[in-house]
């Protein structure tokens, strides 16, 4: 009798995601293992139990660099157990793995995590089966310039391992692999939307707090490029407790527009309801209702207004019948068409919804239980609170810059999150908004004598608001702040609270109106100018120092104007000056944290 | 036929009569010399019988018993699949009397690369006493075994074609001679792989090529191990520095010109048209009320515009733009037209 053997191995994907890259690559690996009938499990890093690493047989590790050579949140657990001195030598010695790294080489730290992953691994044991993936965006053609043919090597050391996978047909690309979910349309069931949960434990990712809208306002200048707002949340009840440099995440809904337009083309009832079940041990996402509307998948859940992935092409390519349509989602899937995907999808950051309507015959034909597989999951958005509860208790207040701008396309691109804050409206009836908290990355100093200064310009400027009525109310009164921003009279936030602070000694303020005058003053002119404060306070008195805002440039000049204060205050070398900074870093007197 | 559907057959082992003309079973033990243990890749194309080509499989399994295996692959399938190299100590391609495809180039590549060093091929396929594309001559089969990289490569029989695969072949090909018949090809993959002398094994620490010999853990490993994670909240523990991890390769970064794409540097890519474009700028459409300014507005000679950017060519003016029913009046603003 012919032996027929069903694949047994099973591989394991443990990924390591900060903004849906590495997830997405992971899950693509997921699909090529099941089209060639291995059972996989993907997962990510701190979702997984690591005390069973070392009976695993068969790992790949997906992992992307973030920060300043930082491992993702998902695996930050993980990444702190893996390297401890106690784990013994040979504890991974029955482990065939392999570590494929996203990253950017713009970065010094390039795919520092992933080369770091393989080296550890290798300590610890284990075989890697190739060498360590490099993925880069600023190649031509992106990441998958470097994961294509890594993945193919992959598959071949895994045949290698395995040859009986050898034996057994693929499923065809052409053909889709069955959904993770299935919907299950139910007649006639009242659904409770608002559901408040009285459970009595803090508010979290799982279980958000709605919080009451309580005010709504606009900061800049109308005349200002900048839609801007001062947003105010009451959280009483809610048991969430905050200080200074704490984030408020936040998951953003679709426009009622594009939530239209989206049941139309797709020809879906938004009030139909159903219940979602798993097809295989996937669970069912938690914040989902069960039973649930069509409407608030795709108002809440869905990001149809993501720029799809070239998965979304390749799952959709399946559903298409017309030629044209079929032809070209093919070609957006392969290999050869990903510098034409790049320049049709993400240099023109056109959304998924934009390219349904192109495809309109196929939209037709999706098939509703693949939604879940199409649309990755809205991500939660987070901002830095710009409130402490010691000046306004029961309240959570942020500042966010509306986002809004143009490309090739028509339609200008607009920020999901901003956007939709900016249009909640408490005038129109109780609007409640599910948020939690989280530890920002910012600690300020406990004890009263130490003092800070705070760079912050623009929207920068929140987490040291919050900051500033912290220390007020704690009776800190060293305190330097330095704004910057465009134009005293347009975008100069909080300009009133700042005057009262001032007058009662609690703060010294300078600021840098960019374009107030023919040159252009920045907040690290000011850092220069104020040379011989800054030196007093940081060598004599300890003093740390803050930036946060935008990441692009005012970073790096910050620091530069700080290295340089130090030379020429300190009467030291350009080499000392570095080593001064260096240490002021690693021992958490100088912090940052900006975003872009 | 999927690999699923064949092995729920051979499970049943269910006799079917053969249909076909030629009695197969002799011939794998006697003439082609496939043995016990063998690994075999069968590989079939239209038409074909569910039946018979189940119960050639299982002809072949039977020979090859419990130490061999047996792969089922369709012909249009087989470049899709990719077997990993050298697995097969025989392909037997089109042996039921009814297919009647042609081995492209690629796929004779295909079957020699999946052919263990010194593995035998045996394949059937129509051929032609003067050369009529598609079908060749035996001459010309013999030579594209050749170029492919098999050697020994020699006629063993021919024979008529069946009418079922006549008629398919002329359907599929366009095929409109008579001068055919059905040849025998056999040959072999030489005995050295292709490109290399012989393997070299890359050491990435102690690697083994079996996943059963992996070595046994010991078990005060396991207890360390498994104690550490149950403990991971423990924020009070020493570790390894993983900046010293890293040496002075892996902080180098990549080479700039590695990151360029192969064909020309253009960031925009090449310029394509759209099926069957040559759009330009035309007449005037006709004004809506309101007196708006009258505006050049550009009519697609092709057709293609409406269909939205994934279609439109490079110089489309209407790139920007949402689709549009083929017909509908937009009104383009002097911002939108794009110089082409």
């Amino acid at each position: 009798m012919t032996p027929v053997i069903m694949s047994e191995p099973t591989l394991l994907v443990l990924y390591g995601s900060q903004t849906g890259t590495a997830q997405d690559t992971a899950q693509r690996i997921g699909r090529q293992a099941k089209r060639k009938w291995l059972q996989v499990q993907v997962l990510p890093l701190d979702n997984y139990n690591v005390a069973n690493l070392i009976s695993e047989s068969l790992v790949v590790f997906v992992c992307a660099t973030t920060g300043q050579g930082d491992a993702p949140d998902n695996m930050k657990n993980f990444w702190k157990f893996l390297f401890r001195k106690s784990l013994p030598a040979g504890s991974l010695s029955r482990l065939d793995c392999a570590v494929l790294g996203l990253g950017d080489s713009s970065y010094p730290k390039f795919n520092f995590v992933a080369k770091k992953l393989h080296k550890r691994l290798l300590q610890l044991g284990a075989s890697p089966l190739l060498p360590a993936g490099l993925a880069d965006d600023q190649h031509d053609l992106g990441a998958d310039a470097v994961i294509d043919p890594w993945l193919t090597s992959l598959w071949e050391k895994v045949f290698a391992l395995y040859p009986s996978l050898a034996a057994v047909t693929p499923l065809g690309e052409d053909e889709p692999l069955p959904p993770t979910y299935t919907f299950h349309f139910l007649d006639d069931v009242k659904e409770d939307r608002c559901r408040i949960s009285t459970e009595q434990t803090v508010p979290s990712q799982s279980h958000p707090f709605p919080a009451k809208l309580v005010s709504n306002r606009r900061v800049t200048d109308t005349s200002h490029f900048q839609d801007v707002r001062h947003i105010e949340f009451d959280i009483s009840g809610s048991r969430i407790q905050f200080g200074a440099g704490d984030v408020v995440m936040m998951y953003p809904c679709n426009a009622p527009e594009d939530v239209q337009q989206f049941c139309q083309l797709l020809r879906l009832n938004p009030e139909a309801t159903f219940a979602l079940r798993a097809t295989d041990n996937t669970a069912v996402p938690a914040r989902l209702p069960q039973p649930c509307t069509v409407r608030y998948l795709v108002e809440t859940y869905l990001d149809i207004a993501a720029v799809p992935r070239r998965s979304f092409f390749e799952l959709l390519s399946t559903f298409a019948t017309n030629e044209l349509e079929q032809d070209k989602l093919k070609e957006f899937s392969s290999a050869e068409g990903q510098t034409d995907l790049h320049s049709y999808c993400n240099q023109p950051r056109r959304t998924a919804l934009e390219v349904l309507t192109d495809f309109p015959h196929t939209t037709t034909e999706i098939k509703v239980d693949y939604l879940l597989d199409l649309f990755p999951e809205i991500q939660p958005r987070s901002f830095s609170i710009a409130s402490s509860l010691k000046a306004h208790p029961n309240r959570l207040q942020i500042l966010v810059a509306v986002v809004r701008y143009k490309t090739k396309l028509y339609k200008p691109r607009q920020g999901l999150c901003s956007t939709w804050l900016a249009s909640l409206d408490p005038a129109q009836g109780e609007v409640c908004v599910p948020l939690w908290v989280k530890k920002g990355s910012l600690r300020f100093p406990t004890d009263t004598d130490t003092p800070v200064i705070m760079v912050g310009p623009g929207t920068g400027v929140a987490p040291f608001r919050s900051a500033l009525q912290e220390r007020r109310a704690e009776g800190k009164p060293e305190n330097v702040l330095f704004f910057g921003c465009r134009s005293e009279s347009k975008d100069f936030y909080f300009k009133s609270e700042w005057g009262t602070m001032m007058e009662e000694g609690h703060l010294k303020l300078f600021t840098a109106f960019s374009r107030d005058q023919e040159e252009k003053v920045y907040v690290q002119h000011r850092v220069t100018e104020n040379a011989e404060l800054l030196w007093d306070l940081i060598s004599n008195k300890h003093s740390c120092f803050y930036i946060a805002g935008n990441a692009k440039e005012m970073p790096a000049s910050v620091c530069d104007a700080l290295k340089d204060v130090f030379r020429q205050q300190g009467h030291m070398s350009t080499e000392d000056a570095e080593q001064m900074f260096a240490a002021m870093e690693k021992s958490g007197r100088l912090q940052s944290e900006t975003w872009s | 036929m999927t690999y699923n559907v064949l092995s729920r057959c051979l499970q049943n082992k269910e006799r079917f009569n053969t249909h076909s003309s030629t009695s197969i079973k002799q011939d794998i033990m006697a003439d082609l010399g496939i043995k016990s243990g063998n690994q075999v890749l069968i590989v079939w194309a239209q038409p074909s019988t569910p039946a018979d080509l189940k119960q050639y499989a299982e002809e072949v399994g039977a020979t090859v018993g419990a130490d061999g295996k047996v792969s089922v692959e369709n012909m249009e399938r087989l470049l899709m699949s990719s077997h990993p190299a050298s697995t097969f100590d025989f392909v037997l391609s089109c042996p039921l009397a009814d297919n009647s495809s042609i081995h492209s180039l690629e796929t004779l590549a295909e079957l020699a690369r999946v052919l263990k060093p010194g593995g035998k091929l045996v394949l059937e396929e129509a051929v032609t006493e003067a050369e009529m594309h598609p079908v060749r001559t035996a001459e010309k089969l013999i030579s594209a075994l050749k170029m492919s990289g098999f050697m020994s490569v020699t006629e063993v029989t021919r024979a008529e074609l069946s009418p079922a695969a006549l008629s398919s072949l002329r359907t599929a090909t366009g095929y409109q001679g008579n001068t055919l018949s059905r040849v025998r090809m056999s040959a072999s993959k030489p005995n050295y792989e292709m490109g290399s002398s012989s393997q070299i094994k890359l050491s990435f620490g102690k690697k083994t090529t079996k996943p059963a010999e992996k070595p046994a853990l010991d078990p005060n490993t396991v207890k360390m191990w498994t104690l550490s994670a149950n403990d991971m909240d423990d924020d009070d523990v020493d570790l390894v520095d993983s900046d010293a991890l890293l040496d002075e390769e892996d902080i180098k970064k990549p080479d700039p010109s590695s990151l360029r794409a192969p064909s020309c540097g253009e960031g925009a890519g090449k310029k394509k048209a759209c099926k069957n474009c040559t759009c330009g700028l035309a007449d005037e459409l006709e004004q809506e009320s309101k007196g708006q300014q009258k505006t050049d507005l550009p009519k697609s000679a092709c057709g293609s515009c409406y269909l939205g950017d994934a279609f439109r060519c490079a110089s489309c003016p209407y790139l920007g733009m949402p689709a549009f029913k083929p017909g509908e009046k937009i009104v383009l603003d002097n911002n939108t037209l794009t110089d082409s």
